[in-house]
């Protein structure tokens, strides 16, 4: 039975499950490495996948629905940048509007639009980049398996994190830009001082993280998923705010804590595939991934410490 | 959430309550203004629909009932937020806590519906009280112990929870019969409706005590408004809570320890809302489902902003949001607008409660030009 588990499908499955957690948690990197707290990931995804849905739905064009769903990430992003820079707002709890706010404005123009709340139609869907005729046979043959099943059955957007993950390390890094970012984070007082713009750098980032946060959302409706339904992402914002300490606050960490958070989720879900074999509730299953995010908060980080000034409103002097 | 306002000349008592009620009460009535708009935009008609809102909120008695229905168990989730808060804790988890209060309430109160009520009302309360509070616990040690955010594990509590009751509903507690639930509690574990205490005499004598499905659990939640507020004021314990929600060095250097009140702040958070879902179990649908919140937990959070975490200030806010609850049944069903409205108006609060210096510059704005006429 093992080897019906693991099977390339899975370990593809978890990139695929990484995915949106892992643009999240990049935008939730380079927002909180700016010194803003950005709880409300989750209701951005939301708002993202639904704008992704509704535009690919109303033009037939799922890419236009891309374009649509981070649009929309960086307009409510854009809100929380307001609030938190601008008037200094508590950025937990206003996120947490912004959480609530998602839900509510998604659901209220479910039911304007379609007349009905729960699930959209199904969306045109983006393919997978590659096509391969069928596998050989053989030893030869079973290593192309594996190597196509894992890593070259993918929609762009799964890719595109990867790259986006390589170049927000760098960016962050490697250049003044980054350099600058960071410093906002640790010592706001001390960039102002030497004539860096603490509001303007926290805007970028903060739509940034928007703009991140709204693709992961098309990425969960046009690439896997295939039709908006209320509340799809299911606490995914928060997850990958953990994957964001757990890859201490950098892009490839916080890619690579997203595959672990993605792991969980794919073997959740081919568990469930056996569950006339194994005698345990779904529910258990599908608890994993939370589970999984607790354990990884309390125990593999030990105290990892975040941007010094994070979640600290700054007042201009 | 800074507290500081501009001091105006002569300071009178109703003008400081003011202030302390104003920007909350502006939040809410701007609030409700962008909703309109919302309405307005999307081809709704916002005046029939704030209309039939009213009429299902306090159009009868039975409005009425369904008012203080829906506002006992954000009562209490709005004092779980508040308690947190004070300590500067925030308990977004509220809803998990529910769930698994609620748990506790249904279990306990199949087992022992056959005893007095005088035991099984306390003894059924309090296992929801213990319940929220263990629910809590793992994330309030691990924020105590390892700074470990409590938004992030609460929420993750959450959704662990809801599975939890998922899966006992539909397996080790369902009741027999098709639909997953467990089985309907004692009568003497159940909360009775507050009509139920008058005989039908007076019933007909006075039509507005008809107040449909309203139970007892209100008067509950009262009064553990009051206890809190209590707790809070005139106990070391509330000092703490307060003091290390203040500032949390100052009071480490007081002697006062920081992880502990965490700990013991969080868990009674958990407790008042493990308390929300006893209620909602005890007074309304007298067994556990699935779906048997509406998401209470959330609007729990709403509720203490607008309270700004005052215990006796989460008595009207609930009544405000359970109001909203209410009435919006007989908005969706005769002005056709979705229920979720609700939820934006919802959302917009929180938001402009946390962006305070908006709602306070208009106030203050407000505030100066009446002072520049009476000159």
């Amino acid at each position: 039975m093992l080897g019906d588990i693991i099977t390339p499908d899975l370990f593809a499955s978890a990139l695929r499950m990484a995915t949106p957690l892992a643009l999240a948690a990049i935008g939730g990197t380079i927002c909180e490495r700016s010194g803003v707290v950005n709880i409300a990931l989750e209701g951005i995804m939301l708002t993202g996948a639904f704008a992704g849905a509704a535009v690919t739905l109303a033009t037939g064009n799922p890419w236009v629905g891309v374009l649509a769903a981070i649009l929309a990430g960086v307009a409510i992003a854009a809100i929380h940048a307001f609030a938190s820079i601008n008037l200094r707002a508590d950025q937990v709890v206003s996120g947490t509007g912004l959480n609530i706010l998602a839900l509510g404005l998604t659901g209220f123009l479910m039911e304007r639009l379609y007349g009905h709340p729960g699930t959209t139609d199904p969306v045109t869907m983006i393919r997978p980049l590659f096509s391969f005729p069928k596998p050989l046979a053989g030893f030869g043959g079973e290593v192309l398996r594996w190597i196509e099943g894992v890593f070259l059955s993918h929609t762009p957007i799964v890719y595109a994190a990867v790259i986006i993950a390589i170049v927000a390390q760098w960016a962050l890094y490697k250049t003044r830009w980054g350099l600058r970012l960071r410093a906002l984070g640790e010592h706001p007082k001390a960039a102002d001082t030497v004539g860096i713009s603490v509001y303007r750098g926290r805007w970028v980032a903060v739509l940034m993280s928007g703009a991140l946060a709204g693709l992961a959302g098309a990425n969960l409706v046009i690439e896997q998923v295939g039709s908006f339904t209320e509340n799809m992402t299911n606490g995914r914002g928060f997850i990958a705010l953990a994957a964001n300490i757990f890859g201490r606050w950098t892009p490839v960490g916080s890619y690579l804590a997203s595959l672990l958070f993605g792991f969980a989720d794919a073997l959740q879900i081919k568990l469930q595939m056996f569950r006339g074999q194994i005698d345990i509730p779904p529910q258990f299953f599908l608890m994993l991934p939370y589970v999984l995010t607790v354990i990884v908060l309390a125990g593999v980080i030990g105290r990892a410490v975040g941007p010094a000034a994070v979640g600290q409103p700054y007042e201009k002097g | 959430m800074s507290e500081t306002h501009e001091a105006l000349p002569e300071q009178k008592p109703w003008m400081t309550f003011v202030q302390k009620a104003g920007a909350p009460v502006v939040s809410v009535i701007i609030a409700i203004g962008i909703g309109s708009i919302i309405m307005w935009i999307s081809g709704y008609d916002a005046g029939a629909a704030f209309a039939a809102l009213f009429k299902g909120a306090l159009g009868s008695p039975k409005a009425v009932g369904d008012t203080l229905l829906r506002a006992t168990p954000l009562m209490f989730t709005g004092l779980a937020v508040a308690y947190g808060f004070r300590a500067g804790l925030f308990n977004i988890g509220a809803e998990g806590q529910l769930f698994i209060g609620g748990l506790a309430a249904a279990y306990l109160g199949v087992r022992l519906g056959g005893m007095s009520p005088v035991i099984a009302l306390p003894v059924v309360l309090l296992a929801a009280m213990a319940a929220g509070a263990a629910w809590a616990f793992v994330p309030a040690v691990l924020k105590a112990r390892i700074g470990a955010h409590e938004v992030i594990t609460t929420m993750m509590f959450t959704y662990i929870g809801k599975y939890i009751v998922s899966w006992l509903v539909v397996g080790p507690l369902k009741a027999p019969g098709q639909i997953p639930q467990t089985e309907m509690i004692g009568t003497s574990a159940q909360l009775p409706r507050i009509q139920s205490l008058f005989s039908d005499a007076t019933l007909t004598a006075m039509p507005l005590l008809k107040l449909g499905r309203a139970h007892m659990g209100i008067f509950v939640a009262v009064f553990f408004a009051v206890i809190v507020w209590l707790i809070l004021k005139y106990t070391t314990l509330g000092y703490e809570n307060r003091a290390v929600g203040y500032n949390p060095w100052a009071s480490e250097n007081a002697g006062i320890s920081v992880p502990a009140t965490i700990v013991k702040s969080l868990c009674i958070s958990g407790a008042l809302a493990g308390l929300a879902g006893a209620v909602e179990v005890m007074g309304v649908h007298h067994r556990i489902f699935d779906q048997f919140s509406s998401g209470f937990g959330f609007t729990g959070i709403a509720v203490a902003l607008v309270a700004k975490n005052h215990p006796l200030g989460v008595i009207p806010a609930a009544l405000l949001f359970g109001a909203m609850s209410a009435g919006s049944g007989t908005m969706q069903l005769e002005a056709d607008v979705p229920q979720k409205i609700v939820l934006i108006i919802q959302a917009l609060v929180i938001f402009l409660i946390a962006s305070e210096s908006v709602v306070q510059w208009f106030i203050q704005k407000r505030q100066k030009e009446a002072l520049a006429r009476a000159r």
